[in-house]
């Protein structure tokens, strides 16, 4: 048997169960999504009105919140985790693996329970926070529970490791003697960050953006738990199509354009990546 | 008015006092006092682990000294980070950017001086000519270049500063024997033209030799001795000297008497006879000075000169002769040299 012919059945498995799994269920959402709205059948009389209505009848607000939670979220888990990234690889081996294992156990737990957990943190009067500053010191104070706050926070704290192992990555991809040769060559430290630091970490940095970002654009237990009704996240609004309204081909609709929103965000990222690069390392 | 005429003399442009640097009990380095003269090419040999990189990085600004000062021409620059230093350093990994172009590491220290685009551009090309790149190389990547050229974009950044001093921490020490010859006599050239300060640091004796104003011994984090290449391998101060700068044979005396020979040495009452394979000749029996009977245990030709390992009552010699020398392995021959005319070190 030839190479290539062995290496076609080798991939055959991969190639069968993406096919099945990943590439039929996502055509059958584009085609629903051309179907008559509130219809239930799969059938050759195509029509857009699914998509004029998610750009004209009150989308709008979904889209904005998650877009905008997405980014925001990105972007504070990208500064939190850039100095610990560079402290945990600064003392590797000397207590760093702690303080690692801690932050990343939390992953083991779903993450339903430990948003959970945060709302019993969170909550209002009895609440562990506002109880222990009652207790303590005696001070009273609000809560953020139900609030855009709240969901942020959330987000964030949700998100955190998905942003800091791969700029972890990142960050041990920066040799020492580069920050020193531009240190010698007059670059303030801030200089160094900008010119050497970060686009030598960028791999990591990038993997760990979409990662967050593409997870929070489809992040709803937030929402749910933290943020009571204060907001309509995109997923909140697809799966009301899908379920309370019963228009499968509003949600399918709603869905491509999530995807194809992701796509736009994913793909020009992951071809300026070297993953030859990250891997070897 | 007249003006007193001042001794032509040279300015020190750097000025190590009393430097340590302690990690935990170790002394990587151990009370180094030095001064480097303006204009000089100041090459600092040891082995590895004697502590130079420590030194240079000091030097630089990248590392602290635990105890000392560091004056450059008499201000105390002990505790100024290696930003605002006046000097610029050649790695030893030459560290460049790989995610900028050629002409982009060249201009990087004029860069973080805020100098506008065009005007960086071409003094890089200017740097870049000056190495013997050409300015072709502008938009290559570093990843496309050669051993050889990543050297030369490596000194064109360092140069790019403008520096007072150049640092540089064994920069050849990756490069094939060719490369780094032609590259050696740049160096010194580049040196010479440019009349600036460089120190050098590397554990290959040729190279020290034929770059070098001064040499620096180094060892277990103290300078040995300081001097003119000729003095360090003419006049070295210690047997690990000796034995550093290149093939020697080494004679202990004691109370003027050899002890491998049963001969006397006039000038010397205890201590040892350093005799470089040169001085080692082949002699007739009634010629003066000191000589035994040797067997030739090997023959090496050198190109230019022959190499013979010699197999005598004091162990195994090491004799250098011209190209013509027809001696071969096993043949039984008298060797000797002038005692008096030998150099003699305490220990």
């Amino acid at each position: 048997m030839t190479q290539q012919k062995l290496g076609l059945l080798f991939m055959a498995p991969v190639a069968a169960f993406l096919l099945i799994g990943f590439v039929s269920p996502i055509l059958i959402v584009g085609w629903y999504s051309l179907m008559e709205p509130r219809s239930f059948d799969l059938n050759t009389v195509f029509t857009i009105a699914n998509y004029r209505s998610a750009f004209s009848d009150g989308y709008g607000p979904p889209f904005f919140w998650s877009l905008s939670f997405a980014a925001v979220t990105t972007l504070t888990c990208l500064v939190l985790a850039w100095p610990t990234a560079k402290l945990l690889h600064r003392f590797a081996g000397r207590g760093a693996a702690v303080i690692t294992a801690l932050i990343a156990v939390p992953i083991f737990i779903s993450e339903s329970v430990r948003l959970f957990g945060m709302s019993l943190f969170l909550m209002p009067g009895g609440g562990i926070l506002a109880g222990s500053m009652r207790a303590l010191f005696d001070l009273s104070i609000g809560s953020v529970l139900n609030t855009k706050l709240a969901v942020y926070l959330g987000l964030v704290y949700v998100h955190f490791p998905f942003v800091l192992f791969p700029a972890l990555l990142g960050v041990a991809l920066i040799p020492q003697d580069r920050i020193d040769a531009a240190r010698d060559l007059g670059a303030s430290r801030w200089q160094v960050l900008r010119e050497v630091e970060l686009p030598l970490a960028l791999p990591g940095l990038v993997i760990g953006a979409l990662l967050t970002f593409v997870l929070c654009i489809g992040a709803n237990a937030e929402a749910a738990i933290l943020g009571g009704q204060t907001v309509t996240v995109l997923t909140r609004a697809v799966e009301q199509r899908f379920s309370y309204a019963q228009d499968w081909p509003m949600g399918a609709a709603l869905t491509m354009l999530v995807i194809a929103m992701t796509a736009v965000f994913v793909f020009p990222a992951l071809s300026r990546l070297d993953l030859n690069r990250l891997i070897r390392r | 008015m007249t003006r007193t005429a001042e001794p032509a003399q040279r300015q020190t442009a750097l000025s190590l006092i009393g430097l340590s640097r302690h990690f935990g009990t170790f002394k990587a380095l151990d009370s180094i006092s030095l001064e480097i003269e303006e204009g000089e090419f100041f090459t600092i040999v040891g082995p590895s682990g004697s502590g130079k990189t420590t030194m240079l990085r000091i030097l630089a600004g990248l590392d602290q000294p635990t105890q000392g000062s560091l004056l450059l021409r008499g201000t105390d620059i002990t505790r100024m980070p290696a930003n605002q230093r006046p000097t610029a350093m050649v790695f030893q990994s030459l560290a460049l950017f790989d995610h900028r172009s050629v002409g982009e590491n060249v201009e990087f220290a004029l860069k973080m001086r805020g100098m506008p685009k065009p005007e960086r551009r071409e003094q890089a090309f200017e740097l870049l000519d000056l190495v013997h790149l050409g300015r072709d190389y502008y938009n290559r990547a570093v990843t496309q270049c050669s051993g050889g050229e990543r050297q030369r974009v490596a000194l064109a950044r360092a140069l790019a500063s403008d520096p007072e001093i150049l640092f540089f921490d064994e920069p050849l020490s990756a490069l094939d024997y060719r490369l780094r010859k032609t590259l050696e006599v740049e160096l010194r050239e580049l040196q010479r033209r440019t009349g600036r300060t460089f120190v050098y640091i590397t554990h290959s004796l040729e190279e020290a030799m034929v770059m070098s104003d001064r040499i620096g011994i180094m060892r277990e984090g103290k300078l040995v001795q300081i001097g003119t290449p000729a003095e360090i391998y003419g006049q070295p101060k210690d047997r690990f000297v000796a034995r550093f700068m290149g093939e020697v044979n080494i004679f202990e005396v004691s109370d003027h008497r050899l002890v491998d020979f049963e001969a006397s040495v006039s000038t010397v009452k205890d201590g040892f006879l350093i005799v470089r394979p040169e001085m080692l000749h082949p002699v007739d029996a009634e010629d003066p000075g000191l000589h035994f009977e040797a067997t030739i245990a090997e023959v090496f030709r050198l190109g230019s000169r022959v190499q013979l390992h010699l197999e005598t009552v004091a162990g195994l010699l090491v004799s250098e002769q011209p190209a013509s020398c027809q001696l071969k392995p096993n043949d039984a021959v008298r060797f000797g040299f002038d005692p008096d005319q030998t150099h003699s070190v305490p220990e």
